[in-house]
């Protein structure tokens, strides 16, 4: 495993109390592995991603749990330490608004090149910049380019470009399309898929947009309220959900052989306010007493499929 | 049968070679148009939902505020008709405006930034309500209940912040908000693209359901070609201000004629775990332009897997190609 999350706990205190946005998170990524992390929003999914890279600041709190990067520990490392061997170095992300990231008013050379400096790279930047460009299907004449001339697509490829500067082995894309085409959308998912292929990049892919996700992970996590509900390969998953809250998913994605679109009854809880027992039950169509009283947790089911769920 | 007339019905609004061109004036030289919306002609009717696809910079938004008058046409008419009148809204002034914002409303698509926060929900209705004229006490509270009802919403929150509410709750706000004055005709922009999939479907089923009971027209913008498919009756698929293809929802999808509507769809999401060792191979390549020099002849042309010299000189104009179902590209 090159990262592996360990009963991951971050609360942000509030005036209501303690908003539990991850209780117990357990999400292991294997080298060259392409991994989905979906669910609605507020379940917690970026909060995770920023645990990963230690991005939370106060009022959260990362108050247990462990972060494993290729064995190591990484939440115990001081911060000087992660971000001179860590951050962009092993861990790299690219977010959903990265694009609007790049500063207006310096070029997109100039800005990739600052993050080989800071981070000590050696050797000729001028032509690293380019093959980064070229590595995400830039033309490398856009280095004199200024973020404005550059489209959303174009800016989000360069963006991975800047990720990809040191030969991270592991990327976080929390979101990478969303605000993009979908014709652009397609070409941004092909390149991930390459990014693996050719170059051994182990992903973890954060959206909401569950028919994208099929497409393209091997693994996948359903996280709702802050806990895993079912986690298992993407054949299983859509194949046959077995958690009910996965089965309103994936009966909600709109495709082109939908004639209506399901949804989910409800609402998600209040993180401050957690009803006992499942998270889910207000919510499920299959609720009995046990779900009211006791929290389930991830049981193997069948294969690599877990659900935390009492039907199971 | 003129291109984008209605399959029947009375029109509710109806867009008569519409132009929108954004004019930039430059220190030297001659100033610089954006052709937002080149040439449209479409028609929607009472009951009808018209799905607007197209990716974000084809001119989808600028035409439904045009519609409703938001935006007004540089060329060209936009006939809103209720029975026996007529009116061109993009030249309604004075009291005939005022009066006209009743029937014509949009949904926003972000729902946390489209009603002031700070507000309690009840005077977000209230307001609107005022502002119209209305003065009675008991009518303004029975109509919010109306309304309120209308969008499946329990009316204790009302006195609510609106900051309380979730992204799906807001939205219902939104709706209800525009339900307030019994329009005739909506405009939706990208109205559930925010949301999550688990609230989407909510969304579209009041949306489906007021246009059914009440009559009232929508115009339903979005760039997901699945939602359109759900939701819509016709499909109109715009590409940088023009009309390129518009039909019976089932058959634009089905049989979809312009490369541009072939794209769109294949490049729809589908829920397909073997897909994820191949990469999906794209007959069109590249994006929208940017530039404000449109292509001449068929805009569509420099990203066209099946372009032919015609293509590059001529533009063409919308085609029936059948019944009901029109195309603009010279394949046909």
């Amino acid at each position: 495993m090159i990262l592996s999350v360990r009963d991951l706990r971050v609360y942000f205190s509030s005036p209501r109390g303690q908003v539990k946005a991850l209780d117990g998170v357990d999400l292991d990524v294997d080298r060259r592995e392409i991994v989905g992390l979906a669910g609605e929003s507020g379940c917690g999914k970026s909060t995770l991603a920023l645990a990963i890279s230690r991005l939370i600041f106060p009022p959260g709190k990362i108050t247990g749990g462990k972060v494993s990067f290729d064995g190591r520990d990484v939440l115990s490392l001081s911060e000087e330490e992660f971000r001179r061997e860590y951050r962009w170095k092993k861990i790299a992300m690219v977010f959903q608004g990265s694009m609007n990231g790049f500063t207006p008013v310096f070029t997109i050379g100039y800005q990739i090149n600052e993050v080989l400096q800071i981070h000590g790279f050696e050797g000729d930047l001028q032509a690293r910049v380019s093959e980064l460009l070229r590595m995400v299907d830039l033309d490398p004449e856009i280095a004199i380019r200024y973020p404005h001339e550059l489209s959303g697509g174009q800016k989000q490829r360069a963006f991975i470009a800047m990720a990809l500067a040191l030969d991270p082995p592991f990327l976080i894309a929390d979101e990478p399309t969303t605000a993009l085409d979908v014709v652009t959308q397609v070409s941004i998912m092909n390149l991930l898929k390459r990014l693996r292929k050719e170059n051994g990049i182990a992903i973890l892919l954060i959206t909401h947009d569950l028919a994208l996700l099929s497409e393209v992970v091997d693994r996948m996590y359903i996280l709702y309220a802050g806990r895993m509900a079912e986690t298992g390969t993407a054949e299983e998953i859509f194949r046959e959900p077995m958690h009910p809250y996965t089965k309103g998913l994936i009966a909600s994605i709109p495709t082109l052989q939908s004639t209506k679109i399901a949804g989910i009854e409800g609402f998600m809880p209040d993180l401050a306010n957690l009803p006992p027992g499942c998270k889910f039950y207000p919510r499920c169509p299959y609720v009995m007493d046990v779900c009211k009283i006791n929290e389930p947790e991830l049981r193997n089911v069948k294969g690599d499929q877990r659900v935390a769920c009492w039907l199971y | 049968m003129p291109a984008g007339s209605t399959s029947g019905g009375e029109p509710v609004l109806r867009f008569e070679d519409v132009s929108v061109f954004f004019t930039k004036r430059r220190f030297l030289g001659p100033p610089s148009v954006i052709k937002a919306v080149d040439r449209v002609n479409l028609e929607i009717a009472q009951g009808e939902i018209v799905g607007l696809v197209g990716e974000s910079g084809s001119g989808k938004t600028t035409l439904g505020r045009t519609a409703i008058g938001l935006q007004r046409a540089t060329s060209g008419k936009v006939i809103f008709s209720d029975g026996e009148l007529n009116i061109d809204v993009s030249s309604a002034k004075g009291r005939v405006w005022k009066e006209l914002r009743k029937y014509l409303q949009i949904i926003f698509q972000d729902p946390f930034s489209s009603i002031d926060p700070n507000m309690r929900v009840f005077d977000a209705l209230r307001i609107p309500l005022q502002a119209q004229g209305v003065k009675d006490k008991k009518e303004i509270e029975s109509r919010i209940y109306t309304v309120f009802n209308e969008v499946g919403l329990p009316t204790d929150i009302l006195w609510n912040f609106v900051f309380q509410l979730s992204g799906g709750q807001r939205q219902r706000v939104s709706i209800a908000r525009v339900l307030l004055f019994n329009p005739s005709f909506i405009v939706a922009d990208e109205a559930v693209s925010m949301l999550d999939v688990s609230l989407k479907g909510d969304i579209l089923n009041i949306i489906k359901k007021i246009s059914k009971n009440f009559g009232v027209a929508f115009l339903f913008i979005t760039h997901e070609m699945a939602v359109a498919k759900v939701i819509s009756d016709r499909i109109a698929v715009m590409y940088l201000g023009n009309l390129v293809e518009i039909g019976p929802s089932n058959e634009v999808i089905s049989k979809p004629l312009h490369p541009y509507t072939q794209a769109l769809i294949q490049a729809s999401p589908t829920i397909d775990p073997s897909l994820r060792d191949t990469y999906k191979v794209m007959k069109i390549t590249g994006e929208i332009p940017l530039s404000r020099e449109h292509p001449p002849g068929c805009k569509f042309h420099p990203r066209c897997p099946y372009v032919m010299e015609t293509c590059r000189v001529n533009f063409l104009d919308m085609k029936e190609v059948e019944s009901g179902h029109f195309v603009s590209c010279w394949l046909y």
